[in-house]
């Protein structure tokens, strides 16, 4: 890499003159030490929240700077194979029973601030203090909190717990069998647990220095992991570096920074990458896919996600309410199209709300499919429904999911097509999404996979708890059975005739939304960096996936 | 003067409490902040403890009087979003602007006003011509296009400068010609009408008459009485030194002002947005007082009618 310059505030000022651009130049310091690289990726944003605490940023944006880089949890993710488990800062669990399971730390991993993990880090990472702020268990009442009275007086943020419970709802507390041994216990029997742990969240974090830091946002802006890489520099809203964690326990990392830069225009992150000021940019739209490819040296790569487009149907507005309108729509629909000409065919239409990974644990219904594309049997089914032709109002914000505007449109004239009078009402963001309770007839959505099972996105997003039943979007009785069925149950052939009655009812019978397809992120990069893309919006900077 | 000053002021505080009342109703009433910085996925206990955190759940009007009688006090609130003191991340950012915005500012007056009475001097001239059709093209080409041309040429062809960001003083170069160069054009103009108008009329003539050299005509008598319409147009440029680079900003990546309102208002950051209105209201007022001052030193006429009130 060529020279990193630095201006501060002060020296900011000092442009003020104009003429005294000059003095403005510090030394520079060459980055290369040693034989090893550094990086530059221009991302449009790195943290929505500006903080580094990957409770707090749970997003998209922040997986790809915290994983598998940064943050380090006990069970990982084989992020650039099959997405199962994989050790990582335990080296191996067993479970006791149905509640509970035991962890064997990994011995002699060392923090970026030269403590050694152990397992009163971890215990402190699935605290009151640092995660759950004095919420309940379901099932259940938290046990071995009293080993972990706050030694600062630090607010955590207002969302944490909710979402820390969201992911843990009936964790009663982690207990430490001796230095290298912890036992997490639950107060209901989870087939998923394993699945939780390598979830964006419950990673492990030292214990000591959150004791340091002063304030929550203080330890926010550098919190101190395991990771492969530590926080050299956080500006928020402007940059993010990570430079080699030397003492890392898989070795000494193969990068000696890894500097984001925030880029929050396509054309400036395109521009940045064709003049050779940066190694990657991310967050690239499909269209720009031809403008880099054709140039010499430069190349894309796609990556499908663990996360599927889909629009949602509110029941509340009168139209909606019948399941033979909704059906219509679904079978109105020729979702390859969609992924043809909007997505130059680089994503794919999955098996319905289900994900490849499912098949690791035998949970993916292998024959189940989207809903055909029948215009035909969509206009019978309308005819059924004896629709006029009232109009459905689609509420549709600008582009927050990429291509979403454009495959808006697309939807409304297939939907038009086969004689459904859809209007599309642009909105500003999600709140004024909500807003339109009994009025909207539908609106746009993504379900990921956040547990490598199908409790998520089909429980969690639309069982009884989650957000479009909370919303009195939907209900169906025999679906919220089948939820609690799959959420529950440890006989896995039940679990999975659950699941397939679940895909029936919200795909087919009574359906809650209609699938598009899967969510797909674009990379443009230097060719010469010989860099794979993992399926997920994580970028794999470790030994195993850097070869120059 | 006193009284001139007092009134002013006192209209300067009412405009601000307006415009802050105006916008804690937009940005309340068009989305809620929770779902919007929590996003679509969040769980509904954390959406809950969130505006049980900012007193969202209060209604409206008590939220607004908690905010004024927070704002009487010199306490502009906490940010949502960075959890830290709303007029503390503002103040953060105003260097960055400033550094390219003031650099700017002197290039549009150095090049624009100079520009502009020279053409007026030789009206209808190669010069003029050329000056009317750089200044047209100047203005009216938008920023955001010039920017991007700007990169293609010298970013992404040429490799001379980079892209964006705010790593060294090469990384401003781009930016401040991208603001500049509107703002050199319409300085231009201005000048020009003014100067013309100026050289018309009848105490130019009497100067002349008197057998001052053009030289003396020019600086002594038709520069000084350009200049108050030229102060009016600069003081509009100096009031928008913090907050007229949005859209620069955004194409170049620089983390001034400007972005951060893009930002804050996106997320319903109210605390934010309320003490970014606040400085940038400042910075008008502050920015037409001195253009009243200048009036006065430039105008004697003004000064005596000041003195006769």
């Amino acid at each position: 890499m060529g020279q990193f310059m630095h201006i501060n505030r002060r020296q900011s000022l000092g442009l003020l003159g104009g003429a005294a651009f000059g003095a403005l130049i510090l030394p520079g310091s060459l980055m290369a030490q040693g034989a090893r690289r550094s990086i530059t990726i221009a991302v449009q944003k790195i943290s929505n929240n500006n903080t580094l605490d990957n409770w707090h940023e749970q997003s998209n944006v922040g997986e790809r700077v915290f994983y598998p880089n940064f943050w380090e949890g006990l069970i990982g993710r084989n992020w650039m194979g099959d997405q199962g488990p994989v050790p990582e800062l335990a080296t191996e669990w067993k479970r006791l029973d149905d509640k509970t399971i035991e962890f064997k730390l990994r011995q002699g991993v060392k923090f970026h601030n030269g403590d050694e993990m152990t397992a009163e880090d971890v215990a402190f990472s699935f605290s009151d203090e640092r995660l759950f702020g004095g919420t309940e268990p379901v099932g259940g009442t938290t046990i071995y909190a009293e080993d972990f009275k706050p030694n600062t007086d630090k607010e955590l943020p207002a969302s944490v717990p909710g979402t820390a419970r969201r992911l843990w709802p009936a964790l009663r507390g982690v207990e430490i069998v001796d230095r290298y041994t912890v036992r997490f216990h639950n107060a209901t029997p989870d087939v998923t647990l394993e699945g939780r742990f390598y979830a964006g969240g419950p990673q492990i974090t030292s214990k000591r220095a959150w004791d340091e830091a002063k304030t929550y946002a203080e330890w926010a802006r550098s919190p101190v992991t395991t990771g492969a890489y530590k926080v050299e520099e956080f500006k928020p809203d402007v940059s993010l570096t990570l430079v080699a964690h030397d003492e890392h326990w898989a070795g000494r990392p193969p990068l000696e920074r890894i500097r984001f830069i925030e880029v929050p225009e396509v054309a400036s992150r395109v521009n940045g990458l064709l003049s050779g000021e940066y190694d990657f940019a991310c967050d690239l739209p499909p269209d720009q896919i031809g403008t880099i490819a054709n140039t010499a040296g430069l190349e894309v790569q796609s990556s499908t996600i663990w996360n599927h487009r889909v629009s949602v149907f509110n029941t509340q507005n009168e139209i909606m309410a019948d399941p033979l309108v909704r059906r219509a729509m679904t079978h109105a629909i020729d979702r390859n199209a969609i992924v043809e000409a909007l997505w130059a065919g680089q994503t794919v239409v999955p098996k319905g709300l289900q994900f490849d990974s499912y098949a690791a644990s035998n949970m993916l219904i292998e024959d189940w499919t989207v809903p055909e594309f029948n215009p035909e049997l969509a206009r019978d089914l309308l005819k059924q429904a004896n629709y006029k032709g009232d109009a459905i109002p689609y509420f549709l914000l600008n582009n927050y999911y990429t291509n979403q505007t454009a495959t808006g449109q697309v939807l409304t004239e297939m939907w038009q097509q086969a004689g459904i009078n859809v209007e599309i009402q642009m909105k500003e963001n999600w709140s004024q999404i909500f807003a339109g309770e009994g009025e909207r007839g539908l609106r746009d959505w993504s379900a990921s996979n956040l547990v490598n099972d199908p409790v998520t996105p089909m429980v969690n997003q639309f069982g009884p708890n989650g957000q479009a039943q909370q919303n009195l979007e939907y209900s169906n009785a025999e679906l919220n059975q089948m939820s609690v069925v799959l959420e529950t149950s440890t006989d896995h052939e039940t679990r999975r005739k659950a699941f397939r009655r679940m895909l029936e009812i919200a795909e087919r019978e009574d359906p809650v939304y209609t699938l598009l397809h899967q969510n797909a992120v674009f990379t443009g990069m230097k060719s010469e960096l010989n860099w794979k893309a993992a399926p997920a919006f994580a970028m794999d900077f470790r030994r195993d996936n850097w070869n120059v | 003067m006193l009284n001139h000053i007092l009134i002013r002021l006192v209209r300067a505080f009412l405009t601000l409490m307006l415009v802050m009342t105006f916008a804690f109703l937009v940005l309340r009433l068009s989305g809620d902040p929770a779902i919007i910085l929590l996003g679509p996925d969040a769980p509904q206990d954390a959406i809950n403890a969130f505006r049980e955190r900012w007193g969202l759940n209060d209604p409206l009007w008590k939220q607004y009087l908690a905010y004024i009688a927070q704002v009487l006090t010199l306490d502009f609130g906490v940010s949502m979003r960075d959890q830290v003191p709303a007029l503390e991340l503002v103040m953060s950012r105003i260097p960055a602007t400033l550094a390219i915005t003031v650099p700017a500012l002197i290039l549009k007056v150095a090049i624009g006003i100079p520009a502009g009475v020279y053409a007026a001097l030789h009206r209808q001239s190669i010069a003029d011509r050329g000056v009317i059709t750089l200044s047209i093209f100047g203005f009216t080409v938008p920023s955001f296009v010039l920017g991007l041309i700007l990169v293609l040429i010298f970013a992404v062809t040429l490799g001379w400068l980079p892209s964006g960001g705010q790593d060294s003083w090469r990384h401003a170069i781009l930016p401040i010609a991208t603001l500049s160069v509107g703002g050199i054009g319409i300085m231009a103009r201005f000048s020009r009408s003014a100067m013309i108008e100026v050289l018309g009329q009848p105490y130019i003539r009497t100067a002349m008459a008197k057998g001052l050299s053009w030289r003396d005509v020019v600086w002594k008598h038709a520069l000084p009485n350009a200049a108050v319409p030229i102060v009016t147009l600069l003081g509009f440029m100096v009031g928008s030194l913090i907050a007229g680079a949005a859209v620069v900003e955004s194409i170049f990546s620089w983390p001034g002002v400007g972005r951060l309102i893009v930002t804050s208002v996106a997320n319903r950051d109210l605390a934010v947005v309320q003490s970014l209105l606040l400085v940038i209201a400042c910075s008008m007022i502050v920015a037409n007082f001195l253009v009243d001052l200048a009036y006065g030193l430039l105008d004697p006429r003004l000064r005596s009618k000041r003195a006769a009130h």
